[in-house]
């Protein structure tokens, strides 16, 4: 029999029952939500048995008043096949500035880019990963833009702008735009009460 | 000796150190941002022992713009124009992807009429000749041809001018929308791009004599940046560097999109995967293109070059100022915009560059909560290292133009 997408859920849910924690069909594309401490075993069968060898790409949503707050978004395709899937974990507890998933880096080579981005602008960590430095951003960048809670036009900068770098020794303030929900404007109002030596993005000490 | 690079953070080694009772000197120097070679604003840690390449390390983001941040805050018609932006080679492929993925997140795929589908194609696959021949020419000059970047740019320029005829624009035309085109095509269209069509055969055939048997550039090509059909897979490598190294791959055919089912053409492939078969498979590629061009525009079909749906798509202007109907439609379109509902939605399509992904997360409002754009060239310039280490250093410059990226694209 032919692996489609269809076929792959109803093998995962037979195969990894503790691993799904549900499995959505919108608009003919079949998703796998899975718990985080089961997305290597996973994808490490998905890769070697089922044919996924082809990693499309990893990237992160910010629900930001949810708990769990990130959804993880693998897209994986299968060549042989053309059977394409989609599977999510959901990270990020309330307070939990750096949540880590398990990297899928050694099974896909390819993530390790699109793992190194997802880093880079969500601050999802990955454990286990073999050079998770920044990617598109400066290196010395402390915050994470992608974040629902990162004002679209970023900090308030003090004159001069030194190359778009937030000094560390300044309050950085917050953009005069409104954000979405009520949960971010009151971290809006509290960042703004940033101590003056604290550099922006890092935890309250 | 160690030292750290400060904008990368990565551990730069000058050591000499005895292998074999030979001694091996390796030095670390900087290739980029501001290289003409690098196609943009590209940088390369070199390792190199001699002229020999032992390790390479990209480093990007000189060109990050944020654009995925900045659609969160569009409404879906606004978004649409920095999808131009980002591959600005093609933007009308990149425009054809956003669309797609957008009107299948809305559920209005069926009423996409045959003409918006044959004119998405055929401008998609003019789109694809350009960039590839802005890719040939700057390859070639890379390696030394001069005389094949001005050809190619000269009928690159007789596309662009198709371009200008129907959306009054050159490059970031975004004439390609959600729920068809901007606009109507024109009486000289026709005409324009049989202009084009009935003479590319013969200048393709006079790339090829300039360069597929000439002496230099097979030596400078041949056996050079190898990439494996293994490796290319697990890097997630796609479009020309995927079938150079013999992966018969194409998403046109795989997941067929706006009716290339319909269409008779051919997907090029290679044997060994080094630079001279991802140049072949970019030339037939052309060629397949221009059949494609050919069959849109002897089987045009007639009809309406946007979806009825006035949520959608705005209504006529002689509607709009006749009925008031029309006219709250129009108003509430541009300004509020439309409400797809929640959902998300992954639509890959096969750009020039490779697989194209757009990934759009709604939250039932009129922006877009979350748009992320999977970049073909992001994840060909991930297997570089794989082309360059162990060959010379010239080389790296051939295996650079062969993958052919857009930084605009890999920075987003």
């Amino acid at each position: 029999m032919a692996i489609t997408a269809t076929s792959t859920v109803a093998l995962v849910r037979e195969k990894f029952p503790q691993a799904v924690v549900e499995t959505v069909n919108f608009r003919r594309e079949e998703t796998i939500i899975l718990l985080p401490e089961h997305l290597v075993k996973v994808c490490a069968y998905l890769q070697r048995n089922q044919q996924y060898t082809f990693l499309s790409s990893v990237t992160a949503v910010d629900w930001l008043e949810r708990e769990p707050r990130f959804d993880l978004v693998y897209h994986l395709l299968s060549i042989p096949n053309q059977s394409e899937l989609r599977l999510k974990v959901r990270v990020g507890q309330r307070g939990e500035e750096h949540p880590s998933v398990p990297t899928v880096s050694g099974i896909w080579p390819g993530a390790n880019w699109y793992e190194r981005e997802v880093y880079d602008l969500f601050g999802i960590t990955f454990a286990g990963h073999p050079d998770l430095r920044r990617i598109l951003m400066p290196m010395d960048w402390t915050t994470y833009p992608l974040r629902k809670d990162y004002p679209l036009t970023g900090f308030d900068l003090p004159e001069p702008h030194w190359g778009g770098q937030v000094p560390y020794d300044t309050d950085p303030g917050v953009g005069s735009q409104t954000l979405r929900t009520p949960y971010s404007r009151e971290l809006n109002e509290s960042r703004s009460k940033i101590s003056q030596s604290q550099e922006p993005g890092t935890e309250k000490k | 000796m160690q030292k750290q690079d400060i904008e990368t953070q990565y551990i730069i080694e000058d050591s000499q150190s005895l292998e074999d009772g030979k001694r091996i000197d390796t030095m670390t120097i900087n290739m980029g941002p501001q290289h003409p070679s690098t196609h943009g604003v590209l940088r390369l840690i070199l390792t190199i022992n001699g002229e020999i390449v032992v390790k390479a390390v990209p480093d990007i983001g000189f060109l990050h713009t944020g654009i995925e941040k900045t659609a969160e805050a569009k409404t879906y018609h606004q978004a649409l124009v920095l999808t131009d932006r980002m591959e600005y080679l093609s933007p009308l492929c990149n425009n054809l992807g956003y669309s797609l993925a957008v009107e299948k997140l809305l559920g209005i795929e069926e009423e996409i009429t045959d003409k918006i589908q044959y004119v998405r194609v055929l401008l998609a696959e003019l789109q694809r000749i350009a960039s590839h021949l802005v890719w040939l020419g700057t390859h070639a000059l890379d390696l030394g041809a001069m005389t094949v970047f001005l050809y190619c740019f000269r009928e690159r320029e007789m596309i662009l001018d198709v371009f200008e005829e129907i959306s009054g624009v050159r490059m970031m035309t975004s004439y390609i929308c959600p729920g068809g085109l901007q606009a109507d095509l024109t009486p000289a269209f026709d005409g324009k791009v049989r202009a084009f069509t009935s003479i590319f055969l013969d200048r393709l055939q006079e790339y090829h004599d300039l360069l597929t048997n000439n002496q230099i550039w097979m030596e400078r090509t041949k056996g050079v940046g190898i990439l494996s059909a293994k490796d290319a897979i697990a890097y997630g490598a796609s479009g020309p560097v995927l079938r150079g190294s013999n992966v018969v791959w194409d998403i046109r055919k795989a997941f067929p999109y706006s009716s290339y089912e319909k269409f008779d053409f051919d997907v090029p492939v290679g044997t060994n995967g080094d630079v001279y078969d991802r140049y072949l498979v970019r030339m037939l590629e052309m060629e397949q293109s221009l059949k494609i061009v050919n069959q849109a525009l002897e089987g045009m079909p007639t009809g309406a070059y946007r979806v009825r749906d006035p949520k959608v798509a705005p209504p006529p202007k002689w509607q709009i100022t006749g009925s008031m109907e029309a006219l709250i439609h129009h108003f509430k379109l541009y300004t509020e915009g439309y409400r797809p509902p929640k959902g998300e939605v992954f639509v890959r399509t096969e750009a020039p560059k490779g697989e194209l992904g757009f990934y759009i997360v709604s939250d039932g409002t009129a922006k877009p909560y979350r748009m992320h754009v999977r970049a073909p060239s992001f994840a060909n310039l991930e297997a570089l290292p794989l082309m360059i280490e162990g060959g010379f250093l010239a080389d790296a410059v051939a295996a650079i133009g062969s993958i052919d990226i857009v930084l605009g694209e890999v920075d987003r």
